[in-house]
């Protein structure tokens, strides 16, 4: 995913039905001021939607023959991306609306995957609409909003006025389980400053440098069942490059089903410079960031979230990376 | 050199467009067609303009968006665009809406004999010759391309999985078989004898059928997306963009497997963008991504000239009139060049 001006942002608006995604949508197209959004909705018809320029889409999650076992992508939104592109008139951010029980790694992957659409748009940031009083349950019920959870930079947890303060730190408290970079906001009607949720860039590899402090927790209950959780490590020693890649790529090869996302700062022996990727699934973007800065420590941070990360000896990997 | 051809930009100019004519509309150009003398031009803005001896035309307001296809019903145009209207165009600019689908957009459109077809999502709407309504053909996915043979009496679908060969029977029934290769493919063209049909897939590669035995096989090792490819000269070659060179497949005999294709560079190693066929030569059009155009003789690779020099904007257009005289390019920046083929001398 490169980095030029010429790319569109755009913002992915997940959650299930009911819990606001339309409002927002509403919100953030009446308080626009001036600019210029593509909203794409997946289930229109059921509120209207105040824009001229709504897009109707079918969910067509599709496999890429490139041998990735998990690599799907949105065929619909390649097309749209790409016809929204010739537009004469630019566009200042395209809002994509997923339905309630989408999975949202198609969505992300298609950023990585199609080159089209990787020159020309940029995703922006995962927001999550949760509804206070139902996501508990929900997550429990479905794995889809574990996953919408999973995804998301940003938790809009939204219908805040209907429950008490106990039930509201549970409902946190399960969030950031599951994710514990996810940015939560508290909102009664989905009210939100549009700062907060649009132009986050949170899918740059820059930006996980700023969010260093959410890798700062280690802290995790061995579970067994299916639940998504995290699993964040630190080590002060240098990682050595080879061994690393080694051990991280047979990872994501043969775990990467499991492992919804990654991201990491990483410190290599004989390097200068930190390195930063982030994953979903089996696909990765990482680069080179600069040097370390002055008078601060050096060390590798690393954070997984996904299923059945117990099982995958992760502690250990990530041990065996370190230089002798 | 940059530097050189912003301070005389003159002399960096071809033979071709010092003769031609320069537009520079700023709209990006999406889609031509070619219609006896006068060639048709669908833009970023939604507007169509015609193009003739080296005229422009007012602009006609015909989508709100983006023209996302165009094809021709005799002397008529037809769009497909971002408002979900499907539209016949008639050479002075009268507009008549042949259906409108909201905000669902009309992503292919063609036409045989007075049969016009659109693609809606995963529908192909077609309506026979003087019938009003229109016949529904369902697919299981969206539509990524559609094409009819040389006579008519098929249409290939291409979708994700492969390709659906609907076929008409005498009596004007249709009935469906699957070409199946997985994978979402996209635009869809028999060969000009029929015999073969190639789809470009999201993947940067083709696939084509042999349609006699239907055997079918791939093209690859394109560094992207094969967006723009065609036959020439009687489908003795299949010239594709994707690559750095116009990449020109033998399908002449039993086609190209095991065969290689015939590869032609140009200047700049930039991508091509477009290929245009030169009319019943065996010779091509290409345009590359900094907007440059050559024309170049498939089988003698020494023979290459270049048409256009770069303007900094990929050529998304190329379209040659009926009578062979006269070339128009046109680029994702809006420039349009209009010349003549030929020097005075060479008429």
């Amino acid at each position: 995913m490169g980095e030029t001006n010429k790319q569109v942002p755009v913002t992915v608006l997940t959650g299930f039905l009911g819990a606001g995604k339309t409002t927002l949508l509403n919100r953030i197209l009446t308080e626009q001021h001036g600019k210029k959004y593509a909203v794409i909705v997946n289930e229109f018809g059921e509120q209207g939607i105040d824009n001229d320029l709504v897009v109707d889409a079918d969910e067509e999650v599709f496999e890429m023959n490139n041998g990735c076992i998990c690599c799907t992508v949105r065929g619909d939104l390649i097309r749209i991306l790409s016809g929204l592109m010739k537009r004469a008139d630019k566009l200042d951010a395209i809002i994509v609306e997923t339905t309630g029980l989408a999975d949202p790694a198609p969505v992300a992957q298609t950023f990585f995957v199609d080159q089209d659409v990787a020159d020309r748009t940029k995703l922006d940031a995962i927001v999550t609409v949760a509804d206070a009083v139902h996501l508990s349950t929900q997550l429990s019920d479905h794995h889809e909003a574990e996953e919408q959870v999973a995804f998301a930079d940003v938790v809009l947890l939204n219908k805040i006025d209907l429950v008490d303060e106990s039930r509201l730190d549970a409902v946190k408290e399960r969030i950031k389980k599951i994710n514990p970079f996810a940015k939560i906001i508290h909102t009664t009607k989905c009210g939100v400053s549009l700062s907060e949720i649009l132009n986050l860039d949170a899918f740059n590899l820059k930006r996980i440098l700023d969010t260093e402090p959410d890798f700062l927790t280690s802290d995790h209950d061995h579970e067994h069942d299916d639940d998504v959780t995290s699993l964040s490590f630190v080590s002060d020693t240098p990682l050595d490059m080879e061994k690393f890649q080694d051990w991280f790529s047979k990872l994501l090869q043969t775990k990467g089903q499991d492992i919804l996302r990654t991201k990491g700062i990483l410190d290599f022996t004989g390097e200068n410079d930190r390195y930063v990727f982030q994953g979903v699934h089996m696909l990765m973007d990482a680069s080179p960031m600069g040097k370390w800065p002055e008078g601060k420590e050096r060390n590798s941070r690393l954070v997984f979230i996904g299923r059945n990360l117990e099982s995958m000896n992760l502690k250990e990997g990530f041990e065996n990376c370190k230089s002798a | 050199m940059k530097a050189d051809s912003n301070k005389f930009p003159e002399l960096n100019k071809t033979k071709f467009e010092n003769r031609g004519k320069e537009f520079k509309l700023g709209i990006p150009v999406t889609n031509a067609i070619t219609i006896g003398n006068s060639i048709a031009v669908g833009f970023g803005d939604g507007t169509v303009r015609i193009f003739r001896s080296g005229q422009i035309s007012e602009p006609i307001k015909a989508h709100s968006g983006v023209v996302l296809s165009i094809s021709k019903d005799g002397e008529d145009i037809l769009t497909g665009g971002d408002d979900g209207r499907f539209l016949k165009i008639s050479l002075d600019g009268e507009i008549k809406e042949i259906a409108n689908f909201g905000s669902r957009w009309v992503d292919h459109v063609t036409a045989y004999n007075g049969s016009l077809v659109c693609t809606c999502g995963n529908i192909v709407y077609l309506w026979m010759p003087n019938k009003k309504e229109p016949k529904l053909l369902e697919h299981e996915s969206t539509i990524g391309g559609v094409a009819f043979d040389s006579k008519g009496r098929r249409l290939a679908v291409s979708r994700y999985g492969g390709v659906t060969l609907w076929k008409k029977d005498y009596s004007n029934k249709w009935s469906s078989s699957n070409l199946i290769w997985k994978g979402s493919h996209n635009k869809v063209i028999f060969s000009t004898d029929d015999r073969f049909l190639v789809t470009s897939m999201q993947e940067n590669q083709l696939h084509f059928w042999r349609l006699k035995d239907k055997t079918d096989s791939f093209m690859s090792g394109y560094g992207a997306k094969v967006k723009s490819f065609a036959f020439v000269y009687d489908s003795k070659f299949l010239v594709t963009s994707g690559s750095n060179e116009a990449i020109c497949w033998p399908f002449d005999g039993n086609g190209p497997e095991g065969r290689k294709p015939i590869c032609l560079p140009y200047v700049g190693n930039k991508l091509v963008t477009f290929v245009e066929p030169f009319p019943n030569e065996n010779a091509i059009f290409t345009g590359l991504s900094d907007g440059s155009v050559f024309l170049s003789e498939i089988e003698k690779s020494t023979n290459t000239i270049i048409i256009r020099s770069f303007t900094e904007s990929e050529v998304t257009t190329i379209a040659v009139t009926e009578d062979c005289s006269s070339i128009l390019i046109g680029d994702i920046g809006g420039n349009i060049l209009w010349t003549s083929i030929w020097d005075e001398e060479e008429k």
